[in-house]
């Protein structure tokens, strides 16, 4: 197979859950109506921040998420959360805003997380072009998740070259390794982007 | 009229490498041409002109495709006629699923929906992908993405087929298959290739390449039967020709 590496999301609809059936549109305006809620609600309304925290906990139950599943994704992304919310803490008041930021994030969090794992990427693209929005947009999500694959299938090739060949345990040296396979897989991604444009302008590309 | 057309043919890339020179042939239509010559002896860079994929400038008689000049100014007509099957399927299989990939062609072309749909379907049954539609490209096989490929390619109708190295990292049943898939196609060929035995079977001319000069151009048989010339050119005899009556 040319790709090992599956998307969270790229599996048929009865293993994304109970509601991995529901229509594209009824979850994405749910959760678009969520994290609009989240986002206008005032700093003093807890109860109203409650109640959408609940809706969301109720969600996550019926979607029969695994807290193995949440718990990665939310600590993966819980460093810039805390980076963003950190900053409030030395002002006056601090504290408060501080926990409210934390709680609205993660809220957002929890609901983006909601739509990507019941909802395919392929609907969420098939749903962007049913609305009509900027053809670039999609492109570029079209391209960015059909590339994804390729270039994590690059990467775990070239970090198991990188270890048949680390034999000191020097931390120091793995930690320059590292970093010049970094480097490599953005040139090798930027070389193939320019052989990708050239097959699309290939092919009648404007 | 030829069905291409080269005249002197020069090409230096932006870091002073000098990749093609002096580069002149012309091809009848519905000729199978195989470019041979080691790595980096520009065969990838010559296709590439051919569609007009290089950032240069030509004068308009330097490359003739089917009478159109390749200039910037003819390249939407020329992409019409030229069709690529690029060396890794991944750059070319952009789309997604493969219907999504074989109708991107056809769509860019400005056909109706049921058009593309009807050229999606029959070009996928041609390449033996039926029933393939909605499969995401990054899943398939390499061999299926080779066959994809051609049929994103052939869905746009092209009268040239320019292809490099189709056959590298199939296996040889994929090998056998996709050999057996080009001889049906009528279109006129460029078969960039290192599999010589494909080139004894599918092209009836050989061009060899090295360090970007032509240095030879004549029947694939008695070109590569020439141990000598295949030598100097980093190919070798392949074992077809050796067998005594091969």
């Amino acid at each position: 197979m040319g790709g090992h590496h599956a998307h969270p999301t790229d599996r048929p609809a009865e293993a994304r859950g109970p509601l991995g059936g529901l229509p594209t549109e009824l979850k994405f305006a749910t959760a678009l109506l969520l994290l609009l809620a989240l986002v206008l609600m005032p700093p003093a309304r807890w109860d109203g921040l409650l109640v959408i925290g609940t809706i969301i906990a109720v969600l996550l139950i019926l979607s029969r998420v695994t807290f193995r599943q949440l718990a990665k994704r939310l600590l993966l992304l819980e460093p810039l959360v805390l980076g963003v919310a950190g900053l409030t803490w030395f002002e006056p008041d601090g504290h408060r805003i501080f926990l409210l930021l934390m709680f609205k994030a993660n809220l957002c969090l929890l609901t983006t997380f909601l739509l990507a794992q019941t909802t395919s990427f392929s609907e969420l693209i098939a749903l962007l072009k049913r609305l009509h929005a900027p053809w670039l947009v999609v492109t570029i999500f079209t391209l960015m998740h059909r590339y994804l694959f390729v270039l994590a299938d690059e990467a775990e090739r070239m970090q198991r070259a990188r270890a048949s060949r680390t034999f000191a345990a020097g931390c120091h040296r793995q930690w320059l390794s590292l970093s010049s396979v970094i480097g490599q897989l953005f040139l090798r991604a930027s070389d193939r982007a320019e052989r990708i444009y050239n097959a699309m302008c290939a092919r009648g590309w404007k | 009229m030829n069905a291409l057309e080269i005249t002197n043919l020069n090409f230096i890339y932006p870091d002073g490498t000098k990749a093609l020179s002096e580069i002149s042939f012309r091809m009848l239509p519905g000729e199978c041409i195989a470019l041979l010559g080691p790595n980096g002896s520009g065969k990838s860079t010559l296709m590439l002109h051919l569609n007009g994929l290089l950032p240069e400038k030509l004068s308009g008689d330097t490359i003739k495709v089917f009478g159109d000049a390749v200039i910037t100014e003819n390249l939407p007509q020329i992409r019409r006629q030229v069709g690529m099957v690029f060396q890794d399927p991944d750059d070319q299989l952009f789309c997604p699923t493969v219907a999504e990939d074989v109708a991107f062609g056809p769509q860019q072309l400005g056909l109706s929906p049921a058009e593309v749909k009807q050229r999606v379907t029959h070009q996928l049954d041609q390449v033996g992908l039926a029933g393939f539609e909605n499969r995401a490209t990054h899943r398939l096989s390499h061999g299926e993405k080779r066959r994809a490929c051609l049929a994103g390619v052939l869905a746009c109708e092209p009268q040239l087929l320019v292809l490099d190295e189709p056959t590298s990292d199939l296996d040889p049943r994929g090998r056998r298959g996709f050999k057996a898939l080009l001889r049906t196609m009528p279109a006129t060929k460029i078969i960039a290739t290192h599999d010589l035995e494909m080139a004894v079977e599918l092209c009836s001319r050989a061009i060899i390449l090295n360090r970007g000069r032509m240095v030879a151009d004549g029947p694939t048989r008695e070109l590569l039967a020439d141990e000598a010339l295949m030598w100097e050119n980093g190919l070798e005899t392949p074992q077809v020709l050796l067998r005594p009556g091969g």
